[in-house]
């Protein structure tokens, strides 16, 4: 279960700019669950998504995944903490440009240093479930944006994470790649994944295996 | 004021430690009156990201300080040259009336610098940061400890008077000098190297015993007195032997060249073993420290030892 109690995020560039991105919200959702977090641009899901992650701390506030305070872990127990329970799929990819396929999948697996042939395990299952096995060796640059997602995807997923958080994940899609990508969502659902998506896609607001669709604005919920 | 470069050096980075450590001291200040790990609130979150920043400075501060005893024992080496009547180092320690104290100052340092690196080193591999509090009263205190040496140093090496006749080690480390050092002499050298033996022999034998919890503390004595016997022993018997001279008993000449810079590696060997010797008592899980330091200072044993037996070997007599 992923809990946030009355968190408060303020970004303070200087004491004369400050910018209240969330104001005081609390959130619950369970596991298994698929939310949608819906809101225009600065309206504070990108926030959310990087403190359910433990990208960043929250102003004031706690954040609870499976009874661990993650807002109060110190920054190295944060990243194992992101590597053992997130998946995360960012709005442009964030994949290495000059690695092949197979590289960009594999990366999150360097600091458990696992044998090859766990490596190669993970690997293959990830690559057919995501049908770009016959791209393994391509250096991601040259693939279209759908099957660099698709690679994303597979990056996020090659840990088994039990949350996935996508950040606008069909802002560079267009529609028949967007509804292939709600097809992966809906597979990922029935593995009992917790999935949190941040957009303003309307697409996902009329979907039937959506459990929870929360509405921010200016860092609030409506 | 002695200006040789790496007298300037020394101050240079002493100004910068000191203005780095301010800022340590003020944010340990504020982070132990306000500390609460489970607070959520603004404040708490503010003190977190400012304990992570107060520690690396703190951090770097210590780990330069370390090495940069062993450049301190250099410079006044080096600087000995200029000095009439000086040898050593220990013409430059004795020459001014704050050496002795600066000296004594930087060993404990070195022990507290390297046992807040290790409490701060359990400390953030624990997810809830268990001695963030204390490691940061810690600080409070060595900070003044710390301006202590600064101040010390900076003032003996102003007050170092290149005019002025000074000892050298061959007069402050002999049996007929009226100094604190020589009261090492009083002692029968057999009795004291029978203890240094002892205490090492005692040392190993503890370590069997380690699962008794007490015991930890009683290991951390015996290397406490270990190092202070380590010294006069090394001052009354086993100095001979590296220099092979029966009446020389100086401990820095063997610091420099003629000695292959042999005294470096003696003190790294002594501090690291009887520092991971006293560290075992305020660390919770200790048994690499036990290991550590009977490895240390055993391998210092065997180091000063060998001057003996090969000196005994080649010679075939004792001195």
């Amino acid at each position: 279960m992923i809990e946030l109690k009355n968190i408060t995020k303020i970004y303070e560039a200087n004491k004369h700019n400050k910018v209240t991105a969330l104001d005081n919200i609390n959130l619950k959702f369970n596991e298994g669950e698929l939310i949608v977090l819906k809101g225009s641009s600065g309206s504070g899901k990108s926030t959310i998504l990087s403190l359910i992650a433990a990208l960043s701390k929250p102003t004031s506030g706690e954040v609870i995944v499976d009874d661990k305070r993650i807002s109060k872990l110190p920054d190295n127990f944060a990243s194992l903490y992101r590597r053992e329970h997130i998946g995360f799929i960012f709005q442009k990819y964030n994949l290495i440009p000059t690695l092949s396929v197979k590289e960009n999948i594999l990366l999150p697996l360097i600091p458990n240093n696992p044998d090859e042939n766990e490596c190669d395990f993970k690997l293959k299952t990830v690559l057919d479930k995501f049908n770009i096995s016959h791209k393994k060796d391509s250096i991601v640059k040259n693939l279209s944006g759908g099957e660099q997602q698709r690679v994303a995807i597979s990056r996020a997923l090659i840990n088994d994470p039990k949350i996935i958080i996508a950040d606008e994940p069909t802002a560079n899609l267009d529609e028949k790649l967007s509804l292939d990508f709600c097809d992966i969502l809906k597979n990922l659902k029935t593995q009992n994944k917790t999935i949190i998506v941040a957009t303003h896609d309307p697409i996902f607001f009329d979907l039937e295996f959506v459990d929870k669709i929360i509405e921010i604005k200016n860092g609030t919920i409506i | 004021m002695l200006l040789s470069p790496e007298v300037l050096a020394i101050q240079i980075l002493n100004f910068i430690f000191l203005i780095f450590a301010i800022v340590a001291l003020i944010l340990s200040i504020k982070i132990y009156k306000y500390w609460d790990i489970n607070s959520t609130s603004n404040t708490q979150y503010k003190l977190e990201k400012q304990s992570f920043l107060a520690a690396s400075i703190i951090k770097y501060i210590f780990a330069l300080k370390l090495p940069l005893f062993l450049f301190f024992i250099f410079t006044l080496d080096k600087i000995s040259a200029q000095l009439t009547g000086a040898m050593c180092a220990a013409g430059v320690v004795d020459a001014t009336d704050y050496g002795s104290y600066l000296f004594i100052l930087k060993i404990f340092n070195i022990y507290i610098f390297g046992a807040w690196l290790i409490i701060h080193n359990i400390d953030i591999n624990k997810e809830n940061l268990p001695y963030t509090k204390q490691k940061f009263a810690l600080f409070i205190f060595i900070f003044f400890t710390l301006l202590i040496e600064i101040i010390l140093e900076f003032t003996m090496f102003a007050s170092i008077d290149l005019n002025m006749l000074v000892s050298c080690c061959g007069t402050i480390y002999s049996s007929a000098a009226s100094s604190s050092t020589s009261s090492i002499f009083t002692f029968n050298s057999s009795l004291i190297v029978s203890i240094f033996y002892i205490l090492l022999v005692s040392q190993i034998i503890i370590t069997f015993f380690q699962k008794y919890t007490n015991i930890k503390y009683l290991f951390s004595l015996v290397n406490i007195l270990f190092f202070l016997v380590a010294i006069s022993s090394l001052i009354s018997f086993f100095g001979t032997y590296i220099y092979e001279l029966p009446t020389h008993h100086c401990p820095f000449c063997f610091l420099q060249k003629e000695y292959h810079y042999i005294g470096y590696l003696i003190y790294s060997l002594l501090f690291a073993g009887t520092f991971f010797g006293i560290t075992v008592s305020i660390v919770k899980s200790n048994q690499k420290y036990y290991k550590l330091s009977s490895i240390f200072n055993s391998l210092y044993t065997l180091l000063v030892s060998s001057y003996v037996i090969l000196f005994y070997i080649k010679n075939g007599v004792w001195l």
